[in-house]
């Protein structure tokens, strides 16, 4: 019982991440992308230091390793 | 000199391509799809492909893709799908009930356990990586 409520839970998760980033894709849509998102993320810097972009690299390499090397 | 960090260059280089790209990144997922987690060579393949295009990517060697200077108010629509992951990711982990209660992680390992599950993994993460880079 539990064990099918967590994987209802992540692929309704799943599901909507699909369907925000088809909406954010329609014509006139006011909802960004999810590229577009990352994008204004990776804008932010502290100085002269891309904060952001560090961040955003830095989450995406760590996922990687932990679902692809561990 | 110096450039700026918000300079967009224009002239594509030739392995900048989709032609040349994308036969490079399903080379590398071919190759990641064959190490098994755990073992050296995924960790080192891991760590070597993505310190590459981190390298890539904090220097002004890829074209970028202009970014927004502000996001729309619809934005906060992505909340919904994050802090549904969030809720679950995070009751599964504080429970630590195994796999009466998995966490998104443990229902994905035997997923991955299959070569060709894991090569179209590594495809997706080398994509979207790729195309982080040049955001």
């Amino acid at each position: 019982m539990m064990r099918a409520l967590a994987i209802g839970g992540f692929l309704v998760s799943l599901a909507l991440f699909a369907v925000v980033e088809w909406a954010a894709r329609r014509e006139g849509s006011r909802i960004p992308t999810l590229g577009e998102v990352c994008a204004y993320v990776m804008r932010y810097e502290v100085g002269s230091v891309p904060v952001g972009r560090i961040g955003v690299f830095g989450f995406w390499w760590w996922l990687g390793w932990h679902f692809l090397a561990r | 000199m110096e450039q700026p960090h918000d300079l967009t260059v224009e002239a594509p280089r030739a392995w900048d391509r989709p032609a040349v790209a994308v036969p490079v990144l399903v080379c590398l997922s071919l190759v990641g799809g064959r190490f098994p987690s755990f073992s050296v060579e995924a960790n080192l393949w891991t760590l070597g492909t993505g310190g590459v295009l981190i390298w890539l990517g904090l220097n002004n060697r890829v074209p970028r893709r202009p970014a927004p200077h502000r996001l729309e108010s619809g934005a906060v629509w992505w909340t919904l799908p994050v802090v549904v992951f969030v809720v679950f990711e995070g009751a599964t982990f504080v429970a630590a009930a195994g796999d009466g209660f998995p966490t998104f992680s443990r229902l994905a390992d035997p997923l991955l356990e299959d070569r060709l599950v894991r090569s179209a993994t590594w495809l997706a993460w080398l994509s979207a990586f790729w195309g982080l880079v040049r955001r």
